[in-house]
């Protein structure tokens, strides 16, 4: 990593220059104990102390659940056979959080058995894949962290191909590294333009055993694929034609494991009867050979059988109050336990179902980041506000 | 990032509290990067922007669920390219939006639905806009503020197409470094979310730029603060704020959400570090009005 002066960036100096001015002309105050005139301290905050779970990744063969917690900003390990008792927030074996970690907001999360590491996708502002060893706990620098293009999402890692699948929403794009990547490398390769139909992808899943790529589309579409991103402003290109955005229906589409460039999907989920609903995490199980997506949407995981195509209702939905999923952000398969896990956002809480379950069931055994009950403001990065002078409300979007 | 939603709170609410309505799921039409948001009192709406449909979508103000718009500015007419904010002109009715990729500002009328035509369009060489995300309108003296890369741009409010800016506010004095956030509006003053955070992105699009050699460090470890700033519409260059929060007490780090009370004298902020909404009681910041008060917003002595 490099510092912000190495970084070539002619803005870097501006503000440097900037820095050393605004240390130039700081008041005595700012130089006292006292507080300076400006540092004036909020009457009220509105904020999460509690780590608030996003994606969600098992490992059987280690025994471990992990979650991704852009709240807080950090990853926390769990044991995966212990739920929290009496309504009490459950113990992680471990949590890293901290300044050195690199973690920010961050979604996707993977887990690489094999060599007991964990990916994760800043998906804001940094830009990163970070990757930490399973032993990796409290404020430490993670063994690698590679760049990955702006509004990164999910995560799937492909072992035969020895590849590292990255979905971009903005991009409407799928990438691929090579797995050991490391700093800053290219692409080997994209699933990019008008015939693969991705539109807003979030969660992906790598299926090996039958060479193909499942990934959850929110629908936003942004019509011609020409973004150039931003940054280090004004170096990017100005697009000059209209783009013609639409709102697409949501879907699932699924990819030979091989696809490139402008490929079709082998077979694509979408329509009315599919029940999607801002579809987030997605897994493969192998086991009932499905696809099992959290439908953030109307707080559901619905499952697919691994052939489906077109306009198909679900095999199966967990659905109600007395599952506890509540605006669900990712799922997962454990295979050993016949079980799947589900993170919800609309609470502090990871909830592991029987994989054959269906309709209003309780989970299993449930890990919890708060006590029960805590309140969650449900946060995700809210880069505006407004006042409704009417009603006399905040509006904070995520 | 997390889940595309518009959450709403009591003015009150403190702590973990939770929304008392949501606005979230597939019929809304929502997604990530709301970078500006607006409420328009004398309709009772919601305008949002939609960055990655290239579309504004407008609620009713008591919108819950998934709930769809009331009206939808998407479609090749409307010369959207990745919207991230929105700010509203009441007094002329109307809708103003950064187009942030597209490095222009698209103005609709406030009643705009479907693949409508904008009214005006500034974008071009000579506008000078960069990364632009807060916009805010003095309909009394007609001029336009514009939170772009590194300044703020003052513009006539009626300019179209290549138009320079007639003012900035930009230099060491001000305190704004890199991405000023969102701006609004009041009595003369505009009042920034100056973020200072540090975004290199190494990527255009999804092609890796040739210069891109190593990791940048994490921009929320930018060292230099944020704050929320106060300048007088009609200030020009290196002008220092008139008023502004920032500092270690104050909570704020890289604060990029902005919305102003001033009924009650109080400014939410948001911060993505903190992850959080903070507001701060300060009717010393909104100029009252009088006869007493000049033009320009500054109180007579």
């Amino acid at each position: 990593m490099i510092s912000k002066l190495g970084a070539g960036c002619a803005l870097g100096l501006a503000l440097l220059a900037t820095a050393a001015a605004l240390s130039q002309t700081a008041s005595p105050e700012s130089q006292s104990s006292k507080p300076a005139p400006e540092d004036i301290p909020p009457i009220r905050t509105i904020a999460d102390p509690y780590p608030a779970f996003n994606g969600i990744a098992v490992d059987a063969a280690n025994g471990i659940v992990a979650m991704s917690d852009p709240n807080r900003k950090s990853l926390l390990l769990y044991d995966r056979i212990r739920g929290a008792s009496q309504g009490e927030a459950s113990l992680p074996i471990r949590q890293i959080l901290g300044p050195d970690t690199f973690l920010g907001m961050i979604a996707g999360i993977i887990l690489d058995p094999q060599r007991e590491e964990i990916y994760t996708a800043n998906n804001d502002i940094e830009d990163t894949v970070v990757v930490m060893p399973y032993g990796a706990s409290g404020n430490v620098k993670p063994r690698r962290v590679f760049s990955v293009p702006h509004q990164s999402w999910g995560l799937a890692l492909g072992n035969v191909a020895d590849q590292i699948a990255v979905t971009v929403e903005v991009q409407n794009t799928i990438v691929f590294y090579r797995r050991q990547v490391k700093g800053v490398e290219a692409p080997v390769r994209i699933i990019r333009g008008q015939a693969t139909g991705l539109a807003d992808p979030h969660g992906i899943y790598w299926d090996e055993s039958h060479n193909e790529i499942g990934v959850a589309n929110h629908g936003n579409f942004r019509g011609v694929v020409k973004n150039t991103g931003g940054g280090c402003a004004p170096s990017f290109v100005v697009e000059d034609e209209a783009e013609a955005g639409e709102s697409r229906p949501p879907s699932i589409r699924i990819f030979a494991a091989n696809a490139k460039n402008d490929a079709k999907p082998l077979r694509v989920i979408q329509g009315s009867r599919t029940g999607l609903d801002w579809p987030m995490g997605i897994a493969y199980d192998a086991q009932h050979d499905t696809i099992v997506v959290a439908n953030n949407g109307d707080s559901s995981v619905l499952i697919f059988g691994r052939n489906s195509d077109g306009d198909v209702a679900p095999l199966r939905v967990i659905r109600g109050d007395r599952t506890g999923i509540n605006h669900p952000m990712g799922v997962a398969v454990d295979p050993q336990k016949g079980e799947v896990w589900v993170s919800n956002w609309g609470d502090h809480s990871a909830l592991a179902f029987d994989s054959a379950v269906r309709g209003n069931v309780a989970p299993k055994r449930i890990i919890r980041s708060a006590p029960a009950g805590t309140h969650t403001p449900g946060f995700g990065n809210p880069m505006a506000l407004a006042y409704d002078s009417k009603r006399d409300q905040l509006l904070v979007p995520n | 990032m997390t889940q595309p939603r518009i959450a709403v709170f009591a003015r009150l609410a403190n702590g973990d509290a939770a929304p008392t309505r949501l606005i979230t799921g597939q019929n809304t039409l929502l997604g990530r990067t709301i970078h500006g948001l607006a409420y328009d009192p004398t309709r009772d709406e919601i305008v949002a922007p939609n960055a990655l449909a290239d579309a504004i979508l407008v609620f009713r103000g008591a919108a819950a669920g998934s709930e769809r718009p009331l009206r939808v500015i998407q479609g090749p007419h409307t010369h959207l390219v990745t919207p991230h904010a929105v700010s509203l002109d009441l007094q002329n009715r109307e809708i103003l939006v950064a187009s942030l990729t597209g490095r222009r500002i698209n103005i609709f009328r406030w009643d705009a639905n479907g693949d409508a035509t904008p009214v005006r369009v500034i974008e071009g060489p000579k506008t000078e806009l960069g990364h632009i995300v807060g916009l805010a309108v003095d309909p009394d003296r007609n001029l336009l503020a514009v939170a772009n890369t590194h300044e703020i741009l003052i513009f006539n409010r009626t300019d179209n197409g290549d138009a320079a800016p007639r003012g900035r506010i930009a230099g060491p004095k001000t305190g704004i470094t890199d991405e000023p956030w969102q701006m609004e509006f009041y009595q003369g003053r505009i009042f920034l979310a100056a973020s200072n955070h540090f975004h290199q992105n190494l990527y255009e699009g999804v092609t890796l730029r040739p210069d891109a050699k190593e990791v940048p460090d994490d921009p929320w470890l930018n060292p230099i603060l944020g704050f929320m700033g106060v300048w007088n519409i009609t200030d020009n260059g290196d002008v220092a704020p008139l008023a502004m929060i920032r500092g270690p007490f104050s909570g704020l780090i890289h604060p990029v959400g902005l919305a102003l009370n001033p009924k009650d004298g109080e400014i939410y902020v948001s911060d993505s570090v903190k992850n959080g909404v903070l507001s701060f009681l300060v009717p010393q910041f909104f100029p009252q009005e009088s006869p007493t008060s000049n033009s320009d917003g500054r109180r007579s002595k």
